[in-house]
């Protein structure tokens, strides 16, 4: 999907954080729910290609 | 693979179409060269097929020709019947069939005694045995129309349809000549129909398929992301759609008979089915129209009947049902554990769904940012009654390339189920309070994953170091009170009239907001030039694990950093 544009600003770097490689992890995603998707449409069909193949999406634009 | 083995058929050229397949009407659809669906006429210009079969002498006649047989030959005529496919008599609701010929046990399925050869005699004929000689009836006339022999098709079904149902389906279909490559769900078929559109931007919504038919109405919560559809709740009724509509027409007309002529249409079976296919006629009518009139010769004794109704009547006498619809929708969007304000579309689907007050009070329920998508809300609505055809269309174009093995590969639950993102994943902005951080939603929750959300943000006025915080949100509903603007004394004169004058002083306001949930991780991007904007993508793999990118836009080099994935996946409802 297209890329969203969000015109609020990003807020300022407060003083002093430093990280690795300026990223620090913090914590993770919550648990999920196991649905089903309807097999249906293209985009559906792309997923379902990728997942079969196991491939990753930039493979799959390749 | 197969194709050369001893024994196997020489592969053929796939002719697809798609079918609607209701118990009232049946639709036939094909996509053209440039990828639009199309509604297929039939040989008497029909659009929508009444599913109606009737035996005249050994003749077979179909749609609206069968459906005129309702009135002098209803014991050879079979319509009502697609539900009863694929069960048992004793699971059956055989109210429908009324007015035409009976189902009847058979074996270890359901049957219609009729005549259907040119000898008088009763034969026992299978619902598989009418779904076929349906499915061929529309297949041919399918194929008259493209010119070409029409030989699979995708068909859609109603969400609650069972294994056995689909499995009876597959084989009618195929007894028929006619191979199902897939069936696909109602309401799904009726979101693809609006997607394929060559305008339709795929966009991350909720959307809820209404589909009001003859017999039954059906609710569906779809998660849309990314152009993929997750059905989140349904609900099915089978005592509020288009007939009990027709009912209250036949009753309002026949008490009008009766003050005139002592005597009830509805008691004579051949009065009763002409006034029912009239006021049906009539109903379609009001639709269009603030007036409508009916006329029948001879409705019963030899008497003619005249009248017409205006739409306020007809509006009032409905309220009821048109409410139960309503209050359907709102059910099942709480039991997808959601909000009304979280509805982004309203698509409305099925024959009654052309009501234009039906549509007007769906309009008074969501919030005014909600889109109805019906004929009588927004003027490029797609025919409520096309919907189901036209997506079932679309997927047979998209497949019927397909071999068979790969389309069963694909629809095996191995690749549909998949985990759902529990909380939207999003990104702190600032506010006007510039003490106060927003979140911003960049996946919403409810994707299957893999997914990937990108977003382009803004950086301070004048550049420098910011700050990239990804969070999970969770929506909330924020409800403040205001005191309500008196009119002057007097009642409002709302049409709400069981609100009680008094109580009603303040006004709930109802807006969506954001809780932020978990920080997942914090990213530097440094030395923003003046103006500069900072492109955040945040892709979250099959196992739940993160990646989060975050560059300046047109700049090189950027932040990129991993999030572990979590323990435990949970079984979703439905
Ligand atoms: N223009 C219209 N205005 C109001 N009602 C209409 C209109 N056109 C069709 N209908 C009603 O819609 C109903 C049929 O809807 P539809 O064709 O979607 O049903 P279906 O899905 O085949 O049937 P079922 O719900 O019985 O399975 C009938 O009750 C019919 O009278
Ligand atoms: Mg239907």
């Amino acid at each position: 999907m297209a890329a969203v544009q969000i015109s609020l600003p990003l807020p300022v770097l407060p003083q002093g954080w430093t990280e690795e490689k300026d990223f620090k992890p913090i914590g993770q995603l919550s648990s999920a729910t196991q649905r089903n998707i309807e097999p249906v449409g293209p985009h559906f069909l792309a997923h379902a290609r990728r997942k079969r193949h196991k491939r990753t999406f930039s493979e799959d634009e390749r | 693979m197969g194709a050369q083995e001893e024994g196997e058929e020489v592969p053929h050229e796939i002719n697809a179409i798609g079918i609607s397949f209701g118990n009232s009407n049946s639709s036939i659809a094909y996509t053209s060269s440039e990828g639009k669906a199309e509604v297929i006429a039939n040989e008497e210009g029909d659009r929508y097929i009444p599913s109606i079969l009737s035996y005249i002498e050994g003749e077979e006649y179909h749609g609206t020709q069968a459906k005129s047989q309702l009135v002098r030959n209803s014991q050879n005529t079979v319509a009502y019947f697609r539900d009863y496919l694929g069960k048992d008599f004793d699971s059956i609701d055989p109210t429908p069939c009324h007015a035409s010929a009976h189902p009847k046990k058979h074996e270890s399925t359901v049957a219609f005694s009729i005549q259907d050869t040119e000898s008088d005699s009763q034969n026992d004929v299978t619902v598989s045995e009418i779904t076929t000689r349906h499915i061929r009836r529309l297949a041919s006339s399918a194929s008259d129309y493209l010119g070409k022999k029409v030989n699979a098709a995708v068909i859609s079904v109603p969400t609650n349809f069972t294994e056995a149902q689909k499995e009876a389906m597959t084989k009618a279909s195929q007894a028929a000549g006619v191979q199902l490559l897939q069936m696909i769900s109602e309401p799904t078929a009726a979101v693809l129909a609006y997607d394929a559109r060559s305008d339709a931007e795929i966009k991350d919504k909720i959307i809820v398929v209404a589909d009001f038919g003859g017999t039954r109405s059906d609710i569906g919560v779809i998660a849309s992301r990314g152009g993929m559809y997750s059905i989140l709740s349904t609900s099915h009724d089978y005592e509020t759609a288009g007939a009990q509509l027709d009912q209250l027409l036949i009753d309002h007309f026949a008490k009008e008979f009766i003050k005139k002529n002592k005597t009830d249409p509805r008691q004579k079976p051949k009065s009763l089915a002409k006034l029912k296919l009239e006021a049906e006629a009539t109903k379609k009518a009001l639709s269009l129209g603030g007036n409508a009139s009916l006329s029948i010769e001879s409705l019963a004794d030899g008497v003619d009947f005249a009248s017409t109704i205006n739409r306020t009547r007809y509006e009032m006498l409905a309220a009821k049902i048109f409410g139960s619809l309503t209050r359907m929708i709102e059910d099942t969007v709480r039991k997808a554990d959601l909000d009304i304000l979280d509805v982004d579309e309203v698509i409305l689907s099925g024959g009654t769904s052309h009501t234009p007050r039906i549509s007007q009070n769906l309009q008074r329920l969501f919030s005014p940012k909600t889109r109805i998508l019906s004929p009588s809300t927004l003027p490029t609505a797609i025919d409520p009654s096309s919907l189901a055809a036209r997506g079932a269309a679309i997927q047979a174009s998209l497949i019927s390339e397909f071999d068979k093995e790969d389309i069963e590969q694909s629809t095996h639950p191995m690749v549909t189920v998949t985990p759902h993102l529990r909380n939207a994943i999003g990104v702190m902005v600032v506010s006007d309070d510039t003490k106060k951080g927003l979140f911003t939603a960049l996946v919403e929750k409810e994707t299957a994953v893999p997914c990937r959300r990108a977003g382009i943000f803004a950086a301070p006025r004048e550049g420098g170091d910011v700050m990239v915080k990804v969070c999970e949100g969770a929506r909330d509903i924020k409800v403040t009170k205001k005191e309500k603007a008196k009119t002057n004394g007097k009642a409002a004169s709302d049409d709400s009239d069981l609100d009680s004058d008094d109580e009603e002083d303040e006004e709930e306001i109802r807006e969506k907001i954001w809780k932020v949930g978990t920080v997942l991780a914090e990213a530097a991007i440094k030395g923003v030039k003046k103006g500069g904007k900072v492109e955040v993508t945040v892709h979250v793999g099959a196992d739940l694990g993160v990646v989060v990118t975050a560059r300046e836009v047109g700049a090189k080099g950027g932040v990129r950093g991993n999030l572990d994935k979590p323990r435990l996946v949970e079984n979703g409802s439905a």
